[in-house]
């Protein structure tokens, strides 16, 4: 319908707006194109790869196989995955509980642990305070300085609590008269419900402790600790080659030495997105969702 | 409410682990920014200074350069980053085919969801001088190369562009939803009048999202000391640190890589409490004259 009603100028106004925005698609989505081609390029063809290429030269899994077998890399995705595991659950588990507490409009003190949350998200004392919390804690050097970073946050508890205050009140008192505890009544009635509110939560979390890399960088000095955002930046950002290609490969044929630099850089970029990917159509089914529904409801 | 705790405790049980979450990891570091008013002492306990620190960090002309970064980075941002999520969703409001423009969501969302290091890393590739996108692109158009990344001209216009890059999509977002629940039937009657498309953009839809613009304007203003130490931090390199050295990086560096922790905190306590101070008051006017706040 949208076509057969138009007027001549009306339609070329159209073809501007869609080509801007295919352009901002493209201006969006080529330079990830771009890595993926020269991850996937034959090994001797990339030096010569154009910056604007989104088609690899030949094709090769040399550079995916090369990092996915190098160790750095493999301790740094059972580091991230472990790191984000662990945090996710934590701060589900833990968010979940506090919000249908907080949730509770006649809970004694409600308002009173309202403000010590919106505190937190208001005043942030900032680095050196938190290292030495951690120091104290006997934390540095351990997953717990980073797993229990934002364990709880302050804006996901207080999405989550204005879901559960929109839970029907009869069908909780319902519940109750039936002689069930507030633990049964969350555990198989407000839980069930909330599903679609805990599965964006999940998503939240799981986006949040994925992409951290600051927290790692600053408390965990072993190595061997290190989430793949942190192998990534000492590999890309600081440039520090030994992270990956090591320090003898220089004279030796096998291994990431004889492969192009820039595309193990390329191939270690997108190993890191690699999961944001596989959920990515998740993220917009429930992110979208969430995010239009709390514009509107303002 | 005798029967009060019997009738509570349970929640009491359930809240437990996160209110312990929050005095420790909130609230314990409040009480550590005492540091800011202390001598660091290797043998405990430390000495209470009062403002030494503080007058030391004023009289200090490297400070007041990373103060002045952040305001510059910050306003820059607000001023070339605000407008675009407000065209795009202008321009996605006007695609009718479905299946369209949820290709062209799906695609401009996504940077949204990717980390800093590796945003740095896609465009420490794509600024190359020698074989990145845009050089590429400089070269066909004749214009010789530039390395970005290392040009102190450039590498606040790399945090601007970055920052649109990563987030424009996403916050368009925030503005279509405005724009779906502005009144249907103000369009027919524009059209009834016979307005055209701009006409209908300019009368009808721009000020159907003029609160949420405002909103989000007065958000990002109490915002504005926040210039995003995680995007500095990865972009940032020994050639270009003076001119994007912001408060956060600042305090990160002194701080725990020279060791000199007092003045760090007591630079991170500045800029809390007047970042807490824009919030606040960032908060009430947008309620004032929007009714939403920043919670």
């Amino acid at each position: 319908m949208a076509l057969s009603r138009k007027t001549p100028i009306e339609r070329i106004e159209y073809a501007i707006i869609v080509s801007t925005l295919l352009l901002l698609v493209v201006v969006t989505v080529q330079p990830i194109l771009n890595l993926l081609a020269i991850s996937l390029s034959e090994p001797s063809k990339v030096p010569g790869m154009n910056g604007l290429a989104i088609l690899p030269q030949g094709f090769s899994f040399e550079v995916w196989s090369v990092l996915l077998q190098h160790p750095n890399v493999q301790r740094g995705i059972v580091n991230s995955i472990f790191i984000t595991g662990v945090s996710t659950l934590i701060g589900v588990v833990g968010t979940a509980l506090m919000a249908w507490a907080l949730s509770r409009p006649n809970l004694p003190g409600r308002k009173a642990l309202f403000i010590l949350v919106l505190v937190t998200i208001v005043f942030e004392p900032g680095i050196i305070p938190d290292y030495f919390v951690n120091k104290r804690l006997g934390l540095l050097d351990s997953y717990w300085s980073v797993i229990l970073y934002k364990a709880v946050n302050a804006w996901y508890l207080i999405i989550l609590i204005r879901f559960f205050e929109e839970i029907p009140k009869e069908l909780l008192e319902a519940a109750e008269l039936d002689g069930a505890n507030p633990f049964q009544v969350f555990w198989h009635l407000v839980l069930p419900l909330a599903k679609p509110a805990l599965a964006t939560i999940s998503l939240f979390y799981l986006v949040f402790h994925w992409n951290e890399f600051f927290r790692s960088m600053i408390y965990l000095n072993d190595q061997g600790k290190w989430p793949l955002q942190v192998v990534l930046r000492q590999f890309v950002i600081d440039g520090d080659k030994i992270a990956i290609v090591g320090v003898d490969s220089a004279n030796n044929n096998t291994g990431a030495g004889q492969l192009n630099l820039r595309a193990l850089k390329a191939g270690m970029i997108l190993l890191t997105i690699v999961p944001i990917l596989a959920i990515y159509p998740l993220i917009l089914k429930f992110f979208t969702k969430g995010t239009m529904s709390g514009a509107l409801k303002g | 409410m005798a029967d009060g705790w019997r009738r509570w405790w349970p929640y009491y049980v359930m809240m437990a682990p996160g209110i312990l979450f929050f005095l420790i990891f909130h609230y314990l570091p409040i009480w550590e920014t005492r540091i800011a008013f202390e001598q660091v002492r290797i043998v405990p306990p430390n000495v209470w200074v009062g403002l030494k620190h503080f007058q030391v960090l004023f009289s200090s002309s490297v400070f007041w350069q990373v103060l002045a970064n952040t305001l510059i980075i910050s306003t820059m941002k607000m001023a070339f980053f605000l407008p675009v999520p407000i065209v795009v969703a202008l321009l996605l409001n006007e695609v009718r085919g479905g299946s369209l423009r949820k290709f062209i969501q799906s695609a401009i969302y996504l940077p949204h969801f990717l980390s800093w290091v590796v945003i740095a890393g896609i465009f420490i590739a794509a600024l190359s001088p020698t074989d990145g996108a845009v050089n590429n692109l400089l070269g066909m158009a004749g214009i010789a190369p530039r390395s970005f990344m290392t040009d102190t001209g450039a590498i606040r216009w790399v945090l601007v562009f970055t920052e649109i890059w990563r987030s424009a999509g996403w916050d368009s977002l925030l503005y279509l939803a405005a724009i779906i629940a502005i009144d249907q039937q103000l369009y027919d009657a524009a059209e009834v009048d016979g307005a055209n498309r701009w006409q209908k953009i300019w009368h009808v839809t721009l000020p159907g999202i003029v609160p949420t613009i405002a909103t989000l304007f007065i958000l990002n203003a109490g915002m504005f000391l926040n210039a995003d130490l995680n995007q500095v931090i990865n972009l940032s390199n020994d050639v270009v640190r003076s001119k994007i050295d912001i408060v956060d990086t600042y305090v990160y560096r002194i701080g725990l890589q020279t060791g000199e922790y007092s003045l760090a905190t007591a630079a991170g306590l500045f800029k809390a409490v007047l970042g807490t101070m824009m919030i606040i008051i960032a908060h009430f006017v947008s309620k004032r004259l929007t009714g939403k706040g920043v919670w």
